[in-house]
């Protein structure tokens, strides 16, 4: 690893874009920055002191245009008595991965709150406070987010201190309710799950409710928060954990996989064969394909209109037995490890392959045709659901959400991995800020995926598709991005001793977007709900992360009966009147 | 004698055969899904399993657990006054008015188990179904009564004779076409079944009904569902005038396949709209109802 | 109205595509991952299926003279890695996908071994196959023709190390 050294005396014209963002900052912050890292060109790791982190998170979301990605809280304190609390930055324009880390000292576990300058920042420092323990001082709203409600007060699950099948009794504890406006007080409540037909996964809206109009809305969701950052801590090595990754999504799981092989490579600044790489984006964007098809088919089924919901699957199903004639399964994969992947493509594959996407582009082309004429379905999609620009930037949203609302970007092309600097192509971005303009980037990223594949069998370099890492040395930092169906997906992985991380960090999609669900309700119709929700293809198990069956604590767990069920569902109905 | 044949066909084809007609709806939706779908028995299977399922007992009042009964009992009773093949089972003066009366108790039955349940989703999903009755209901009553006009009777068997004498007229084909738009609602099909919309308010009214109470309500809607169709063919397709009683009901038969299919079609390519929406455009189907009923008035 | 017609055209225009699955067989591909196996005329329990997989279903273990290979598939991935690395290709996915069963025990698969004893202190310590194959792997052939098993596979690990350590410190002992 090197240390990128600025000094004044560089001509600016010879310095690459991160050395001048990194001169900007020194200028500006001289004092506050305690060192940086330039590993990679376009990744910036810079340490700076907690005190100046407001200043630092203003000029780095407002001056320079950063998106926040998600923040990382490691507990460093077995090593040199430190809390890491980080926030990773996108800045998409120069395609650079900025992270800013501050060291928070055992005994004062305390960091300035950022969520009064990014709006996104709320979740992220929640998450923080619930993991790890470190509180963030001036939080406009800190409520528990990820744990169990039940969960004990002082136990923080992601401090070393804490193994990992570390199970707390069960306890009776209501989740804690935001404070509402005096015109929410007033209105109707609406429960939505946390079991709801339209909701494939458990998560809990409450909906405030005048007549049919939503006038605002609470979520609590991360019931199925399974833990799975924590199994890096002895559970699984390197070479494991890409097949936990992905089980992270029950769709978009290979991009999960690659993701963090990704980040690994970084981290261990390996080589990855060329076919390997083709073959990895080659697969990403049949994911993306089927994963958008699938996400026409639920879209519509929110609306009622199941035909279209099963024409699109059975347009899609080809490609679930083409890569499972691939790979050995219909949804995971289990090609990626670091270094490569595990399986080659024959000839008759790709042959395959473009007999598949030809299919698919034939038929879904007619699909779509058909459905962006359809009056009714624009009754129910035009207008609703609206996500303005300013507000996508706040939450940091991205992918299909954020591109409908005019936010151009998109990970293959600010932050080209894989085989993409080799590859054409232009990212949908629609200006409706609605569900309509989110269906419609939808299916022209479909087409354009089509078009990727093409181009990359074209292509396909020989040679060998696994380059073995080696050993890798701890302390090093990775971030992996790819362009999940969902939007950006993002892998951190600092390495450690054991062939095993010492933290491993999932940021998928759906956990930006899902904080401007809220926004999207406001003044829509109970009727839209689902729809709405729908929109931005959520994946709560993304959100939430990987379960863990703890063998050894087989027998402790409680069983609950058909009675005992029943009865808790009659007191829970009993509650709502 | 005749009309006690007839009234027990009436009561057996409500009952026995309705299940059928939603199997074989079925089949047409699995059709235009490409589905190989369910065997077209598969809805006396699944109404026999509720049977015997037990019951949650969703809510303990005596409302809530007489409603579905009467909501049977009043579609049984519609199926006596509809005719078949041209013949009244239960005719006598004013009947049509009763026929509508009764009509209207199956959704009201329907909302008032909903408010005894206590749902929050129920209580969604009976405003829902109650804006719509509010929509719908005239439309279907204008358009019978346009033909009770130009029949100058309220017996349902002048009124269904008189268009096989004097031909259609264009009130008769416009209140025919009003009927057929509110069939869909009636019957609680996609694009109209708010009320019920599962992905939004989990079956409404339905959602804390189980076992044996929500056998009958479902058997219930699938009979009423045959019973209004039913009245569709007979009131404006009463062609061909045959002789024979039995062929004359073969063919209602018939009919009523044909335009159930057709409403599943409808419900199959179309979204399911919002109820502001809909009861935005069933406004517009009652002034089309009521332009029907004013030129049956002034005698077109 | 248009678009309706469109709709319904797309539809009718498609086959039933929809299987009688559960009624007819449904062959998988021949790369397919499924329910993992060991064949036990094969395996020599070298162990190297354990420490890969990555629920950790497969467990060796001992008592007296045998070496237990255990897996039990409940769990499994599918990620077919216990295959990929198994050097004797013991550990095979077949393309059963039907898994489901009443009972637990059909998840687990048992290759019992015979192990052979440390020649110094007398505990099993490697199976006799693992002996043979390592044998046949890093002993010229000479050696392998006279039939005799070379010290360092004939004792177990403590017992080589303690040996190890004497005859270098002898070693040190005589400069
Ligand atoms: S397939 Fe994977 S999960 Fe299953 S036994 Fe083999 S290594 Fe373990
Ligand atoms: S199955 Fe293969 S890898 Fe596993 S113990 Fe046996 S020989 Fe070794």
């Amino acid at each position: 690893m090197t240390t990128a050294q600025v000094t004044m005396t560089t001509a600016p014209e010879t310095l690459t874009k991160a050395q001048k963002i990194l001169q900007g900052i020194q200028e500006k912050f001289g004092v506050a920055l305690i060192s940086a890292e330039n590993p990679r060109p376009d990744r910036l790791f810079l340490k700076v002191r907690r005190e100046e982190i407001r200043p630092i998170t203003d000029y780095v979301f407002n001056t320079l245009k950063g998106r926040m990605v998600m923040s990382i809280g490691t507990d460093k304190t077995p090593v040199d008595g430190h809390y890491e609390v980080s926030y990773l930055y996108a800045l998409d324009a120069e395609g650079i991965a900025l992270n800013l880390k501050e060291l928070v000292p055992e005994n004062d576990p305390v960091v300035p709150s950022v969520a009064g300058i990014v709006t996104y920042a709320n979740w992220n420092e929640r998450e923080v406070y619930d993991l790890l323990g470190v509180k963030a001082e001036g939080h406009p709203d800190p409520r528990r987010l990820v744990l169990a409600d039940d969960w004990p007060d002082d136990v923080f699950p992601l401090r070393k201190s804490v193994p990992y099948n570390f199970k707390p009794p069960v306890r009776d504890v209501k989740p804690p309710m935001r404070e509402l406006t005096e015109r929410e007080k007033k209105s109707t409540i609406v429960n939505v799950g946390p079991f709801f037909p339209t909701l494939e996964e458990a998560a809990s809206f409450r909906l405030f409710v005048e007549g049919e109009r939503i006038i605002g809305a609470d979520y609590r969701g991360f019931f199925a928060h399974r833990g799975i950052e924590k199994l890096t801590d002895n559970v699984l090595d390197y070479n494991q954990i890409p097949f936990m990754a992905e089980r992270i999504c029950g769709i978009c799981g290979f991009v999960h996989s690659a993701c963090y092989c990704m980040a690994v490579e970084h981290a261990a600044e390996a080589e990855v064969p060329p076919r390997a790489q083709y073959i990895r984006a080659v697969m990403m964007e049949l994911e993306r394909i089927h994963s958008h098809l699938l996400w026409l088919g639920l879209a519509a089924h929110y609306l009622g209109f199941d035909t279209v919901l099963m024409q699109s699957w059975r347009i899609r199903e080809p490609i679930m037995w083409l890569v499972e004639a691939i790979t050995g399964n219909r949804k995971t994969y289990g090609l990626n490890l670091p270094g490569g992947v595990r399986r080659d493509f024959t000839n008759e594959h790709c042959d395959k392959i473009l007999e598949v996407i030809a299919k698919i582009e034939k038929e879904a082309g007619e699909l779509v045709a058909a459905a962006a004429e359809d009056h009714t379905l624009k009754m129910r999609l035009v207008d609703v659901g609206r996500l303005t620009p300013e507000d996508a930037r706040l939450l940091c949203c991205v992918g299909p959400t954020a591109r409908a609302s005019g936010v151009n970007i998109d990970a293959r092309k600010d932050f080209p991995y894989c085989a993409f600097p080799d590859l054409k192509f232009k990212p949908a971005v629609q200006h409706t800020n609605d569900i309509w303009g989110r269906l419609l980037v939808r299916a022209e990223e479909t087409f354009t995926s089509i078009d990727l594949v093409r181009q990359m069998l074209a292509r396909l370099p020989e040679g060998e598709i696994m380059a073995p890492v080696g050993n890798i040395p701890p302390w090093r930092e990775g971030v992996g991005v790819a362009e999940a169906p969902r939007g950006e997906c993002v892998h951190y992985v600092e390495t450690g001793h054991d062939n095993r991380p010492y933290r491993w960090r999932v940021r998928a999609a759906t956990y930006p977007q899902l904080q401007a669900v809220p926004y999207m309700l406001e003044g829509m119709h109970v009727a839209d709900f689902p729809i709405i929700v729908g929109s931005i293809d959520p994946c709560f198990s993304c959100t939430e992360r990987l379960i863990t069956v703890d063998r050894g604590n087989a027998n402790k767990l409680r069983i609950y009966e058909k009675k005992d069920l029943l009865a808790m569902s009659r007191r829970r109905t009993q509650e709502l009147r | 004698m005749r009309s006690v044949l007839v009234g027990i066909f009436n009561l057996l084809f409500a009952l026995a055969a309705a299940p059928l007609l939603d199997g074989i709806l079925r089949q047409v939706k699995a059709r235009l899904h490409s589905r190989r779908g369910p065997s077209i028995f598969q809805t006396y299977l699944d109404l026999g399993k509720l049977m015997v399922k037990d019951d949650q007992a969703g809510a303990n009042n005596t409302i809530f657990s007489l409603t579905p009964i009467v909501c049977f009992a009043s579609v049984l009773l519609a199926a006596l006054f509809i005719p078949m093949g041209g013949v009244v089972p239960l005719g006598f003066a004013g009947d049509t008015l009763v026929l509508m009366y009764i009509l209207t108790m199956g959704p009201l039955c329907v909302c008032l188990g909903g408010m005894a349940s206590g749902s929050p989703y129920a209580y969604v999903g009976v405003s829902r179904e109650i804006m719509t009755l509010m929509v719908v209901e005239p439309v279907m009553v204008m358009s019978l009564i346009a033909s009770a006009v130009k029949a100058h009777s309220l017996m349902l068997v002048d009124c269904i004779r008189q268009p096989l004498g004097a031909g259609p007229s264009l009130s008769f084909i416009i209140c025919g076409v009003a009927f057929f738009l509110a069939l869909q609602p009636e019957v609680a099909k996609v694009p109209f079944d708010q009320a019920e919309a599962e992905q939004e308010i989990m079956e409404g009214p339905l959602v804390e009904y189980s076992g044996r109470k929500l056998a009958m309500l479902k058997w219930s809607f699938y009979s009423k569902q045959i019973v209004l169709i039913t009245l569709f063919t007979e009131w404006f397709l009463p062609w061909p005038a045959l002789e024979s009683l039995p062929l004359r009901m073969a063919c209602t038969v018939l009919k009523v396949l044909v335009v159930a299919a057709l409403v599943e079609v409808i419900a199959q390519v179309f979204p399911r709209l919002k109820i502001n929406q809909s009861m935005r455009y069933f406004v517009s189907v009652n002034a089309f109802a009521l332009s029907g009923l004013m030129l049956a008035v002034i005698g077109l | 109205m248009i678009s309706k017609i469109k709709e319904a055209l797309i539809c009718l225009r498609a086959p039933r595509v929809t299987f009688r699955y559960p009624l007819e067989p449904m062959p998988a591909p021949a790369r397919f991952r499924g329910r993992p196996t060991i064949d036990g005329a094969k395996c020599i329990g070298c162990g190297a299926c354990a420490a890969v997989c990555p629920p950790r279903l497969i467990d060796i273990h001992g008592e007296g003279t045998t070496r237990t290979v255990e897996l039990n598939f409940s769990r499994c991935t599918y990620c077919a890695r216990c295959q990929e690395v198994c050097p004797v290709g013991a550990m095979q996915c077949t393309t059963d996908f039907e898994t489901a069963t009443n009972d637990r025990a059909n998840y687990s698969v048992k290759v019992e071994l015979a192990a052979v004893a440390c020649q110094s202190c007398g505990t099993p310590f490697i199976t006799q196959r693992m002996q043979q194959k390592l044998m046949a792997e890093f002993q010229p052939a000479w050696m392998q023709q006279r039939n005799e098993l070379p010290e360092w596979l004939s004792l177990c690990q403590s017992c080589r190390v303690e040996k190890t350590g004497m005859t270098m410190g002898r070693n040190i002992k005589n400069g």
